[in-house]
């Protein structure tokens, strides 16, 4: 009751601070588990059965969603109190696409989902904090493929419009309902078919996508259709 | 032939475990520090090739040591590759700007790719010294 009054009352900054070091002393736990975990499926001590695998990929499977929790709970809170840093640097976007792809090839793979980039143009060099916009796209093309159906397809472009870069990521999954629309960029929120359909997920991922891209100086939108799919977009504005 | 030292300063006693076992198996030889007094000890003691190095120590923090480190001519050319999850932009930038010749998540990289990561540092050093 003491704690619950404390931290309600607290004020940002060190709301902030209190949720910087229970992050920091819950990451150490969970590196230490996904280590061991790490070791035993590689399987350097010695070769596990079919179901001993399957077990440890799940238990791995979970400890990399508290590890993304606890990452997103940070950022949410680093975003709210305004202390989201950057480190910009002169960046090429469609290589930072290409190694996405490339790191959810496999999840595709696991989904029958065909993934595929298109992009025409060349760019100029970007002036961006790229491990941030690494993050929307990752949280972009993951969406798109753990809210896809079994077959279905994700494709993702850039292209050059005026002054801007647009990044899109369009899938074939169960969209968004007409009265979900408005609450989709909102802290926490999932809609039911996402929790039935995928388990993974904190609904924090557009929440972050949302505050980097506009600190960023670019925009994010949508558009859906239940049952047809979404295509999720982004600008950036090529001199920032 | 004689075995790469690595010297781990880590004060979570599952992790050191988990670093030591795999380098070991790996063929490394290893020597663990518990507290930033003893690292910064063995340090100078052991002549590590290489530290693999947290940030987060009681007393004294990792920047500190790393900072202790580089400012020591004995020492001075020992890589550091940081191990640690404090994953701010600007403690990354604070550990590179020390000198450390990694900044590694522990959250975010698997321990599988521990020793290749190793490797490239000491080959990295040893190009440095030709």
């Amino acid at each position: 009751m003491e704690k619950r009054y404390f931290l309600k009352n607290a004020p940002q900054y060190k709301l902030a601070e209190i949720i910087s070091v229970v992050s920091h002393q819950l990451k150490t736990p969970l590196s230490s588990i996904k280590g061991y975990l790490e070791v035993l499926l590689s399987e350097d001590l010695g070769q596990l059965n079919k179901q001993q695998k399957e077990y440890l990929k799940d238990v791995l499977e979970n400890t990399r969603q508290m590890i993304d929790l606890v990452r997103d709970l940070l950022d949410v809170t680093i975003i709210e109190v305004n202390r989201i840093e950057f480190k910009k640097s002169p960046t090429d976007l469609a290589k930072i696409i290409k190694k996405s792809m490339k790191e959810f090839s496999l999840l595709a793979r696991a989904k029958n989902c065909d993934l595929s980039f298109e992009t025409l143009n060349e760019f100029p060099l970007l002036n961006i904090d790229s491990i941030k916009i690494k993050q929307v796209i990752d949280n972009l093309i993951d969406n798109a493929i753990s809210y896809n159906k079994r077959k279905g397809e994700v494709k993702v472009s850039l292209f050059k419009k005026g002054k801007k870069v647009v990044f899109c990521c369009k899938d074939t999954g169960i969209g968004i309902s007409e009265g979900e629309k408005d609450k989709i960029f909102t802290k926490f929120y999932r809609s039911e078919e996402a929790i039935a359909l995928a388990t993974r997920g904190s609904g924090l991922g557009l929440f972050i996508s949302k505050a980097i891209i506009e600190k960023s100086g670019g925009k994010i939108w949508f558009k859906s259709k239940k049952g047809k799919g979404s295509v999720f977009c982004f600008s950036l504005p090529i001199k920032s | 032939m004689k075995k790469t030292k690595i010297l781990i300063i880590e004060d979570d006693k599952f992790l050191i475990k988990l670093y030591s076992d795999k380098l070991r198996r790996e063929g490394f030889e290893v020597v663990e520090a518990i507290s930033s007094e003893e690292g910064l000890n063995k340090v100078l003691m052991e002549k590590p090739d290489l530290v693999l190095l947290d940030l987060v120590l009681p007393r004294k923090s990792g920047f500190e040591i790393l900072s202790e480190i580089k400012l020591n001519p004995k020492t001075k050319n020992i890589p550091v590759v940081i191990l640690t999850n404090l994953g701010q932009e600007s403690d990354i930038k604070r550990g590179l700007d020390l000198g450390a010749a990694a900044y590694l998540v522990k959250t975010d990289f698997s321990i599988n790719q521990l020793p290749e990561l190793i490797k490239e540092h000491l080959v990295g050093r040893k190009r440095k010294r030709k």
